[in-house]
This record gives C-alpha cells, sequence and structure tokens, in this order.
C-alpha cells in the first residue's frame, strides 16, 4: 500500500460517550466483520472489559475502505485504553497516529478526561476530528458541544461529524472524514527500521506478540530485529495485522500499523514505548518517550488459605506475561504471613487484576488496603522509599516524609464548584486555578496527595456533585507532609497489615473512625476483641467487640442430619474470606475498612 | 442375617393445632387424612420392616415421634402397635430384651386409656411435650394444654406403669425472664422424669414466630437474658442428679435415650412415614413431605423414599465427627479408625488442636469431646471438622 492511501487514527472519548460503539460500526461499515462475526463490542474483549464498559488492552484493527475518490485506503484504527491508570499506554497509542477522532456526547459534553486525552492528542501534533455522538437523544445539544469544544479545546469545528454510532448515523461521514483530514504518514522505506510498541500481549503458540508502528524502514518476515531499550534480539515469524484477529502477512511496510511476533518469550522483554530496530544496522536513535513501568499504588496481596501461597505465585507469574505493567514481590506479614507486595498502575489496574486473580485462578484473596510510594528520608541522611506503611521506620529516626501530589483537573457544573472546593479541602488539597469552561461548566485544577485520591476521593465528588464530576490527575511532584503512622492492635497485638500512613492532623480522628469501622467489620467471637488505634506506644482510640453469645444447633428433627449439616456448610462458607490473625478471625474485608470510613 | 444394632423411627405428622415455633413436618386440620395414613403407615411398616429385620434382626430403639402420635385415636393407635409387634414378633420375649420404645405424648391429648394401651403394645418409654409449666406462655406459644395437665400427665403415666419418662423444655420463649425459667426447672425436677430434653427457642423460616418477628410483635429475651437462661439450665440440672450426656439432653445415670444417641453414633435407623429420615447402609434418605402424596406412594407401590445428596467419605466422616461431638463421649478413637481405616489425627489434627486451643475441645487417649464451653459454641466447633 501506497503511504498516501494509509491513514493511522485512534479513537479519543470519555467513559460512556461511545466511543467502542463507534470502533463496532466502522468494523462493520468497512465489512471488516460481517455482522454475524460481530460481537458486540467486538474491541474489548476481556469479560471484564465488558462487563465494566471500559479498555483496558490497547486493540488495534485494519479497516479497508474504498474513498469517494474511488481509491482504496487503508485505515488503522488504534483503541486506547480509556482510564487514567493507563495515561503512559495511551501517550504510546497517539504517538503512534496522525490523527484521531475525539467522540463527545451530545447531551454530556466535554469531560475532564477528554480534555486530558484531546491535550496528550495536540502534544503529538495528532489532526482531531470532533465526533458529537448519540445525537438521536432527546436531550442532544450538538450546538452547545461543538461551541464548548470549540471554547474549551479551542478546535475549529466546522468539519465536526454528527453521528449516533447506536443507530448507524454518520458512519459514512466518519470514514471519509478521516481520509479527508487525517495526514498520510510519512517515513523513509529504506531507512534503518524503528518501530514504536504501543502494547504487547502474550501468545502460547506465538510468545509475544508486539503491537507496532513502523516509523521507518520496513519489516519482513525472516528478519533479525532488536529492541533498542531491553536489547532483546529475534527473528521475525510473523508479521501482519489485526482484522481484528491477527493476519500474518509476511511484511509490514513503512507508515502501517500492525503486530509482529519472533522468539520473545517474555513481555516484559517487549516494554510500550520501546522501539524496534534492524539488529544489524540499527537506527542511531530510539523513538523518542520510552519510560519505564512505574507504578503508583502498592498492596500487598495474601492467600486466604496459606497452603495457596504457591497458586498465587504462579497466577501471578502467568499474569505478569501479559502485563508488564504488573510488578510483585515476596512480602511477609506478621498477620497474614507469606504474601506479595504488588505494584499497579493505579486503582482500576489493580481491581481488575485481583478480580482475575479471583476469578481465573479461582484464588481467595486477602488485599490490604492500597498504599502510595512514600519517600522518607532518615536521620541517617539516607532516604528510603515506603510502599508498605508497617514498614515505616520508627518516629524517631525519620528526619521527614514526602509523599506524591497529583495534579487534579475537575470538571463541574457551576452549582458544585463549592461542593467540590470543600471536599478537595478537606483532602489536603491545594487549590490552583478554576476557569469557566463555557457559562454554565467550570474546571477546577487542585494539587492533591494521592494517598487521598485513593481513599475515595472521587466517590465522596461523584456523591457531591449528583453524579456530574469529571475528573482526571496526572502525577505532579513529591512534597514534604507531617505524616504518622496509626496502628491497630486486636485483642492487644498489632496487626501489621491494618497499619496506615496518615496526615499528622487528622491521625486522631481516622483512628478513631477506623476502629470504629472493624468494630463492625469484625464479627463477634467467643471472647471479646478490644480493638485501640495507636500512634506509637499512644493509644488514640478504642473499641470492643463483645463476646458472642452461645451458639449451637438445638434440636434435630426426626435423624435429619443432611440439614444440620447443610446449615455448618453455610456457616463455614461465611467464614471462608476470614483471615485468623492471632486468635480472632478477621473478614477480608476488614483490611480494606480505612477505604470505607468517611 | 447380621445382627446389627438399627432403630426404627416413626412419624405421625398429625397436631391438634400447630405451635407457633415449629417448622417441623407437622400439620393440624389434616384429621381427614389419619385413617387413610395409618394404612399406608402400616403397610409400608410391614414391608420395609420386614425388609430389614430380615437383614438386621429386631431394633434396638423404636421411637414414635411427630407431630403428635398421642393425638391419633385408640383404634389407630391399636393398628400401629399391632402392625409393630407383628413385624417384630416380639411376643413372649422377656421385657428386659424388647427395644427400648418411646412415644412423644402430648400432655393435652392423653388419658388413661391411650396409655394402657401404649403400655400393653410394647411402649416402655414417654416423652412429652411439657416445654413450659406457665399458662401464660404456654398459651402464646401455641401449646394446647395447660401446666396443670403436663403435671397430671405424669401422674397418669406413672399410675400406667411408666418407669422411663422424659419431659422436654423450651427456654428463651417471648416474655420470658431467667426467673420463670428457674420456676420451670424447679417444676420439673420436682416430678421427677428420668429424661429432660431442653432446647433453646430459634426463629424458623416459616413458623408464625417468624412472620411475628417480621411484623415487630414478637418479644423474644435479649440475648443477654438467653445467655443467663443457657447457664442456669446447665447448672441446674446435673445439681439435680441429671448428667448432660448431650448437647440438649439430660439424663438420670442408665435412663440416656438410647435411640437419640443412635443418630450421634452412626447407627442406622429406617424411618416410616411422611417426612421420616433413614440412614441406611451409609446413605441417607427421605421420604416424602406431604400426606396424601406419601399416602398415594404407598397404596400405587411407586415408592416414598428419595435419596438425599449421595454420601461420599469425606461426608461420612464429617457427620461422624460433628454427631459424635454432640455426646458427652465424644469422637471415640477406635470407632472412628475401625469406620474409616485411618486414624482420626490423620483427618483431624488441624482441628483437634485448633479447638483445644480454644478451650473448646478436650483430648485424651480414647477420643476427643467438647468442653463445657464447647457446649455452648457446639457450632464452632462442629464447622472445623467440615473438610
Amino acid at each position: 500500500m501506497q503511504n498516501k492511501n494509509i491513514r493511522n487514527f485512534s479513537i479519543i472519548a470519555h467513559i460512556d460517550h461511545g466511543k467502542s460503539t463507534i470502533a463496532d460500526r466502522l468494523i462493520e461499515y468497512t465489512g471488516t466483520l460481517s455482522k454475524r462475526e460481530m460481537e458486540a463490542q467486538v474491541l474489548d474483549n476481556m469479560d471484564i472489559e465488558r462487563e465494566r464498559g471500559i479498555t483496558i488492552k490497547s486493540q488495534t484493527v485494519r479497516l479497508n475502505y474504498k474513498g469517494k475518490d474511488g481509491e482504496e485506503y487503508e485505515l488503522n484504527l488504534i483503541d486506547t485504553p480509556g482510564h487514567v491508570d493507563f495515561t503512559y499506554e495511551v501517550s504510546r497509542s497517539l504517538a503512534a497516529c496522525e490523527g484521531a477522532l475525539l467522540v463527545v456526547d451530545a447531551a454530556q459534553g466535554v469531560e475532564a478526561q477528554t480534555l486530558a486525552n484531546v491535550y496528550m492528542a495536540l502534544e503529538h501534533d495528532l489532526e482531531i476530528i470532533p465526533v458529537i455522538n448519540k445525537i438521536d437523544l432527546p436531550s442532544a445539544d450538538p450546538e452547545r458541544v461543538k461551541k464548548e469544544i470549540e471554547d474549551v479545546i479551542g478546535l475549529d469545528t466546522s468539519n465536526a461529524v454528527l453521528a449516533s454510532a447506536k443507530t448507524g448515523i454518520g458512519i459514512e461521514e466518519i470514514l471519509d472524514s478521516i481520509v479527508d483530514y487525517i495526514p498520510a504518514p510519512e517515513g523513509d522505506e529504506n531507512a534503518p527500521l524503528q518501530a514504536l510498541i504501543f502494547d504487547s500481549f502474550f501468545d502460547s503458540y506465538k510468545g509475544v506478540i508486539a503491537h507496532i508502528r513502523v516509523v521507518q524502514g520496513h519489516i519482513k518476515k525472516g528478519m533479525k530485529l532488536k529492541l533498542m531499550n531491553s536489547g532483546k534480539v529475534f527473528e521475525v515469524t510473523d508479521v501482519g495485522c489485526f482484522k481484528p484477529q491477527p493476519v500474518d502477512l509476511g511484511h509490514l511496510d513503512v507508515g502501517e500499523v500492525g503486530f509482529v511476533a519472533g522468539s520473545l518469550k517474555d513481555v516484559r522483554d517487549v516494554r510500550v514505548g520501546d522501539t524496534i530496530t534492524y539488529a544489524e544496522n540499527p537506527a542511531a536513535e530510539p523513538l523518542p518517550g520510552y519510560r519505564g513501568v512505574n507504578p503508583m499504588v502498592y498492596c500487598g496481596l495474601y492467600p486466604v488459605e496459606s497452603s495457596d501461597y504457591d497458586n498465587l505465585k504462579d497466577a501471578l507469574e502467568k499474569m505478569q506475561i501479559n502485563d508488564a505493567a504488573l510488578v510483585f514481590e515476596p512480602e511477609t506479614s506478621v498477620a497474614l504471613g507469606f504474601g506479595f507486595r504488588c505494584g499497579f498502575l493505579g486503582l482500576l489496574h489493580m481491581d481488575v487484576i485481583q478480580e482475575r486473580l479471583e476469578r481465573e485462578y479461582n484464588l481467595k484473596l486477602i488485599t490490604t488496603a492500597p498504599s502510595v510510594i512514600y519517600h522518607v528520608y532518615k536521620t541517617d541522611g539516607t532516604m528510603i522509599k515506603v510502599s508498605n506503611p508497617a514498614e515505616l521506620p520508627p518516629q524517631t529516626e525519620i528526619e521527614h516524609i514526602e509523599e506524591p501530589y497529583v495534579k487534579a483537573t475537575v470538571i463541574v457544573p457551576n452549582d458544585f464548584v463549592g461542593a467540590v472546593m470543600e471536599i478537595s479541602q478537606d483532602k489536603r488539597g491545594e487549590f490552583k486555578g478554576m476557569d469557566y469552561l463555557d457559562t454554565n461548566r467550570v474546571m477546577i485544577t487542585y494539587h492533591i496527595p494521592l494517598n487521598e485520591i485513593i481513599f475515595d476521593y472521587f466517590d465522596r465528588l461523584k456523591s457531591a456533585t449528583r453524579g456530574y464530576a469529571s475528573l482526571d490527575y496526572e502525577l505532579a511532584d513529591y512534597k514534604e507532609s507531617k505524616l504518622v503512622k496509626v496502628d491497630i492492635l486486636l485483642n492487644g497485638d498489632p496487626v501489621d497489615a491494618l497499619s496506615t500512613i496518615v496526615h499528622k492532623d487528622r491521625a486522631a480522628s481516622r483512628g478513631r473512625q477506623l476502629a470504629a469501622k472493624l468494630k463492625e467489620i469484625i464479627p463477634q467471637q467467643m471472647f471479646e476483641i478490644p480493638i485501640q488505634a495507636a500512634i506509637g506506644s499512644k493509644v488514640i482510640a478504642r473499641e470492643n467487640v463483645r463476646a458472642r453469645r452461645k451458639d449451637v444447633l438445638a434440636k434435630c428433627y426426626g435423624g435429619d442430619i443432611s440439614r444440620k449439616r447443610k446449615l455448618l456448610e453455610k456457616q463455614k462458607e461465611g467464614k471462608k474470606r476470614m483471615k485468623a490473625v492471632g486468635s480472632v478471625e478477621v473478614p477480608q474485608e476488614a483490611f480494606m475498612a480505612i477505604l470505607k470510613i468517611d | 442375617m447380621r445382627k446389627q444394632r438399627w432403630g426404627l423411627y416413626i412419624h405421625i405428622p398429625f397436631c391438634r393445632q400447630k405451635c407457633f415455633y415449629c417448622d417441623f413436618p407437622s400439620f393440624a386440620g389434616r384429621e381427614r387424612y389419619e385413617a387413610d395414613y395409618t394404612d399406608a403407615l402400616c403397610r409400608e411398616l410391614a414391608e420395609q420392616g420386614v425388609l430389614y429385620r430380615e437383614k438386621w434382626g429386631r431394633p434396638q430403639t423404636i421411637y414414635m415421634g411427630g407431630g403428635t402420635p398421642s393425638v391419633l385415636d385408640v383404634a389407630l393407635l391399636e393398628q400401629i402397635l399391632q402392625a409393630i409387634s407383628e413385624t417384630f414378633a416380639w411376643k413372649g420375649i422377656n421385657e428386659a430384651e424388647r427395644p427400648e420404645f418411646t412415644v412423644e405424648c402430648n400432655p393435652g391429648t392423653i388419658d388413661e386409656a391411650k396409655l394402657a394401651l401404649l403400655r400393653a403394645g410394647g411402649v416402655n418409654r414417654l416423652s412429652f411435650g411439657v416445654q413450659t409449666f406457665d399458662d401464660a406462655l404456654l398459651k402464646r406459644i401455641g401449646r394446647i394444654h395447660t401446666g396443670a395437665q403436663a403435671r397430671e400427665a405424669m401422674e397418669l403415666a406413672r399410675a400406667a406403669g411408666f418407669r422411663n419418662v422424659s419431659m422436654d423444655l423450651i427456654y428463651g420463649l417471648p416474655g420470658e425472664t431467667q426467673a420463670m425459667l428457674v420456676h420451670d426447672l424447679e417444676t420439673m425436677v420436682s416430678l421427677q422424669p428420668e429424661h429432660i430434653s431442653i432446647y433453646g427457642l430459634q426463629l424458623e423460616e416459616g413458623t408464625a414466630f417468624a412472620r411475628m418477628q417480621e411484623m415487630g410483635k414478637l418479644s423474644l429475651p435479649d440475648d443477654d437474658t438467653v445467655e443467663a437462661m443457657y447457664d442456669a439450665m446447665t447448672s441446674f440440672l446435673p445439681q439435680h442428679g441429671y448428667a448432660r450426656y448431650e448437647i440438649s439432653n439430660f439424663a438420670k445415670p442408665g435412663f440416656e435415650s438410647r435411640h437419640n444417641l443412635s443418630y450421634w453414633q452412626d447407627v442406622p435407623y429406617l424411618g416410616i412415614g411422611a417426612a421420616a429420615h433413614s440412614y441406611l447402609e451409609g446413605q441417607r434418605y427421605e421420604n416424602v413431605r406431604e400426606i396424601p402424596a406419601y399416602i398415594e406412594g404407598i397404596r400405587s407401590g411407586s415408592g416414598v423414599r428419595r435419596q438425599e445428596e449421595a454420601m461420599t467419605r469425606e461426608i461420612a466422616m464429617e457427620e461422624f465427627a460433628f454427631l459424635a461431638l454432640r455426646t458427652a463421649r465424644g469422637i471415640d478413637r477406635r470407632h472412628f479408625e475401625q469406620r474409616f481405616g485411618v486414624p482420626l489425627d490423620a483427618i483431624y489434627a488441624d482441628a483437634i488442636a485448633k479447638l483445644k486451643r480454644q478451650g473448646l475441645l478436650a483430648e485424651d487417649t480414647a477420643g476427643v469431646r467438647l468442653t463445657e464451653l464447647g457446649m455452648k459454641y457446639g457450632n464452632v466447633a462442629f464447622e472445623e471438622f467440615l473438610l
């Protein structure tokens, strides 16, 4: 295919604005898949993705389209993850494109996350085609949304397409706009290869399959290639494009998007953002923008049954085969035994991994509350990074602690500005600015500790703004904070997995809330259980779980033993998620209790 | 024929009135079925009873429960007793070798004639559903008799020659105080039954009490009071000569209910009648629950017994263990090993160690048994024996 007939684009949208449905319609309209082959939302093919209506992995598909001018075009769609956890992955996907469709809901208008992604696309000099979707809705107001896009983002909307992916309106116009407005890729077919990896996954037959954009040069089957960052060398066994199943074409030419596979066994060698070049006659420089994996959030994962430790390890290793962003290392907790400290890109990433471990590997897990990475400067002049509150050194050894702050952008209707500010202030946020997007909508910017974002910031925003708030954030910097560790003692014994790091000014109230919450969560047992919250040796809160009352099955009618057994089984089922900590049975949700207090 | 210890259970699903707390398979207002039911029951007994007699010999225990067996009139009772005695042909066998034969009675539905009939028919043990001696409480829980009738029933039983009588008590009734329970216990021991069963009231789904509770019309004593009642009961009865040989059962020496014990000791039993349960050759069965369906099943010969969940070796071990733990003797190591071919510790060492730590279990070379605390938290201990 000649370069002038190739278009590489992605779709930018806020959750629920219809990105996946538009992708489906494009696939259908171009005949890439017949209607019969279409499953709803073809591109989100993980169960969890479909259930949650989100995209976690990038997906790529090549569409063949005959333009109005009668020429055949090759349109490469790169579907990007739609969540703040995957910002870096999104940026690499955008770097593989020349243009993007900006899908905005005709009723909802521009949201915080849309903005963040649009700005990112603009940074990559992408040509942006606004698509106003869901114009069939009674509440649709395309003109208002167009104006919003012009005012807020500064985009010209004269070429905007009005569409309804649900009913099929505007799909052809979208395809024609892609051909008309998005520039064809440039590049030299004979230059040393530079191919950008924007995603990768593991296939048990072919090994690691890298999603790539050929920026310079070309790839043929049998070539010896090299990953410039990891240094791995491999021979190309498969090279081609997705339709959306992988199709082996034997080659990929300059400007094209597709995949390459070879003798690569470890997804960690094939990092998103790395550059592939020729093993001999390599490119002088890798493509810009590579960044190593950078977990933002850590938590402990422990098997409920300690005998499941090896199974959990296997499962994590298998998961890592397909997810280079997952990091983990063994960790021991006095309370929970042997487990793993796991790092994630964010809360969603964490949730998804946990859910998949339980669902796909049938593991019962205890998850400790998520933590950010603290920089702890010790009195001896050294700095250590702490992602597990239990590992915070004693107060006397600490000179000061720094914690990560994010720049949080919130967009809300006018009426809720007060609520947003109140919550953000309460979350130790520093007000940075406020801009009116139009007469009704406001963009508010705060610097907020990431720690506070993790603890229900978005949930509180949502409920205080009746669901109208949209949030985006990015890591800003590390700043000194007065932080202390609050320990929890059950039955007099400290439970390391329940320790938490909080700001000094609110340690006392957090301690009280946490103790009260634990009292609700921990069921009555045969003895009274004192719950204490303490900073160092100073107890700041106290609660008691009363001893439980007698518990024994009474009369057994005429030898009906099965019924008795069923009652016992039900009772046992209820305890499956409990972990014996010392002599106390603690339900798994207790370890997340800190997230549940308000 | 291989001699084998076994028990026979006979279910009489009729009641004059359904007690408000009761979720057993028993029905009021079904008098019209009594005659047909008795026919069907006798036929099942003749067929099944003979089958197992030929296999295992006579049963060591017979228990007629309900419902209210004593609600049947003299003619129907006689028909059943006749069928039993024919099936097991014990005429001429001396009294001491006859089975323990219990019939449950409601103090409001007996008289001299019925008791004499039972005695003559081989019944040697009576179990009275007393529940409480407080008339106001009796009324509140849907019983049809008074406290005076319960006391009188005891006299009638003695007069009819019964030397082994049990009484049931329930505590934690709506509006009951600890003083009222103590009064019941005192009355109970003054009557000197040989055996006492005592249960804490439980709200069961589908009962009148469950509905009242939902509507907020039931005022049950609070947990602390019920706990105090339990403590009072478990110390009072042993002080008055009744040993606790099972979680809910107390007896004077030598008067433990052998039938009741057989449920906990892995002894097979044949259940006759609607909704009766059987435990035969290591499998558990239940007869159809509805009276008309039962009668029809027997008449047509299509069968009334269906197997419950198939017994695996694992389930068998679990049940063996948690049932045995209900008794004061607990799990007998030798018995367990004989039954399963592995030592108890090979399966349950962890559970036993954990429960010992918690003070719920005591252990010696003969076996393991619940401590006093363990009896109180029986469910916690039983659960540990589920594999």
